[in-house]
């Protein structure tokens, strides 16, 4: 079955982007070209829904991303045509088109200045200062990139993307502690998102394993790490992200048990090693009984993406074998 | 399940209309009784109906709404937890109406934009990924 064209496509597969963008043609032709928007419209029975908008800008990133160049500049015509050159939103879907059609650098730096022009103008095109924060980090420069996002959050701190953006930006540069404040941030904004609490519990349990690591901090992340976990199950029944987590952590853990541990103090402390070990059960339980029911396509289980489920049963698989070559 | 409760229904549907047909014919008897009566002599009839036909109307509504009931699709979970764990755990698939098309209000994982961040695509690097994609003969893991 082909992905909505509702829903924004910038998680799809490339089968499933290639399948979106097939059905531009059709899409395309079936829709009537312009519509007008003049009040007097409204009033008679028209075809226009709100549905067709959010149509055709996912058909145009489809289209750009397949690099069906002809079909991308036709949405964006007709997006043009309905809402006028000067909408914020439209604005970034044209920038986005020009990067895309950019052929070298010079280019690349002609559209960002054509962006620092824009937001001459008008410095809260929030659209348009997202297009130059992810055209400056594409063009690898990541330090600007930070502070302009530090700068967009300074005049609009409730953006939970855009901390999440900076969160990412800061932990490609391998600055944990900062990526995982900003990603505190995403979770003040939106404290039921289980993904979000799965995300910091990798980006805890990264900072624990980086390399030259303080014996304190390495407590307290991986203490943290259990918690962001455990919340993300708690938050959402059956989730393999989070169980997974909570494996690779408790059997981290369990595996250095055998080092003496410095007594550390406060809410970061970690949990004693029988409550390490009872998740640690519990986690390989539900990852089993996930891959046996996902494999066997159970109905009501097929909702879990393959590869996650494979490097689950790797994860077991591996930790079986090590536990049969401790026996021996 | 649906065609037990389709039976149940129809059964009820039944029974109902038996009922209405038991009551009209009973007031029509009663009507020419009462007139035969008067002309006879002067002894009101009971107009009231007979306790069998009203019990069936009971009944027969009991047996429709009972059908109705054990009909209706599953309830959608109101738990946080327990909708999270359909949405991970079905997909698509768990949100689709009777008729195989996909709910209008479902929209996956909300916070999933979190990390997917729309308003920040690098698209140069998507055009890359893809033609890479391409190159290698795209392996179809499309469904």
């Amino acid at each position: 079955m082909a992905p909505s064209l509702l829903h924004p496509p910038s998680q799809l597969s490339p089968g499933e982007a290639l399948q979106l963008s097939q059905q531009a043609p059709t899409v395309l032709q079936n829709s009537p070209s312009t519509i007008s928007s003049s009040p007097l419209a409204a009033l008679l029975p028209s075809s226009e829904t709100p549905d067709l908008w959010i149509k055709y800008e996912n058909l145009l990133l489809s289209c750009l991303r397949t690099g069906d160049e002809r079909a991308a500049h036709q949405c964006l015509e007709r997006l043009v045509a309905r809402f006028g050159n000067d909408n914020e939103r439209v604005m970034a879907l044209k920038g986005l088109v020009q990067e895309a059609d950019a052929q070298n650098n010079g280019e690349l730096e002609k559209i960002l200045k054509e962006y620092d022009q824009i937001l001459g103008d008008n410095n809260t095109n929030i659209p348009i200062t997202k297009r130059r924060i992810a055209l400056l980090r594409s063009m690898d420069r990541l330090p600007e990139a930070a502070s302009s996002l530090v700068q967009l959050l300074g005049f609009s701190p409730t953006d939970a993307e855009a901390w999440s953006e900076l969160a990412d930006i800061y932990l490609v540069q391998g600055m944990y502690q900062q990526a995982i404040y900003a990603m505190e941030e995403v979770l003040v904004l939106a404290p039921n998102a289980w993904n979000v609490h799965a995300r910091l519990g990798e980006m805890q349990y990264m900072a624990a394993t980086a390399p030259g690591v303080a014996s304190g901090t390495y407590e307290k992340s991986m203490a943290e790490a259990i918690k962001r976990f455990s919340r993300s199950i708690e938050l959402c029944d059956d989730y393999l992200r989070g169980y997974y987590g909570l494996k690779l952590v408790t059997k981290k853990l369990l595996k250095d048990a055998g080092k003496p541990a410095k007594e550390s103090e406060g809410e970061f402390s970690l949990p004693d090693s029988k409550t390490v070990e009872r998740l640690n059960e519990l986690a390989t339980a539900k990852l089993s009984e996930i891959i046996r029911r996902s494999t066997a396509q159970e109905r009501g289980w097929r909702g879990y993406d393959k590869l996650e489920v494979a490097a689950a049963r790797e994860l077991l698989v591996e930790e079986a074998s090590a536990a049969a070559a401790i026996e021996r | 399940m649906t065609w037990i409760s389709k039976t149940i229904t129809a059964l009820g549907g039944l029974l109902l209309a038996h009922a209405c047909y038991s009551a009209q014919e009973h007031s029509s008897l009663q009507s020419f009784r009462a007139t035969a009566a008067t002309l006879a002599s002067s002894t009101p009839a009971a107009a009231s109906l007979p306790i069998d036909i009203a019990i069936e109307t009971v009944v027969a509504t009991f047996i429709i709404v009972l059908g109705l009931v054990t009909g209706t699709r599953p309830l959608r979970p109101i738990q946080w937890r327990v909708w999270a764990g359909k949405l991970e755990r079905e997909g698509v698939e768990g949100f689709m109406g009777n008729d195989g098309e996909m709910n209008r209000d479902y929209v996956g994982n909300p916070f999933r934009s979190l990390e997917t961040r729309p308003g920040f695509i690098d698209i140069r690097k998507q055009r890359k990924e893809f033609a890479n994609w391409v190159k290698s003969g795209g392996r179809s893991e499309a469904k």
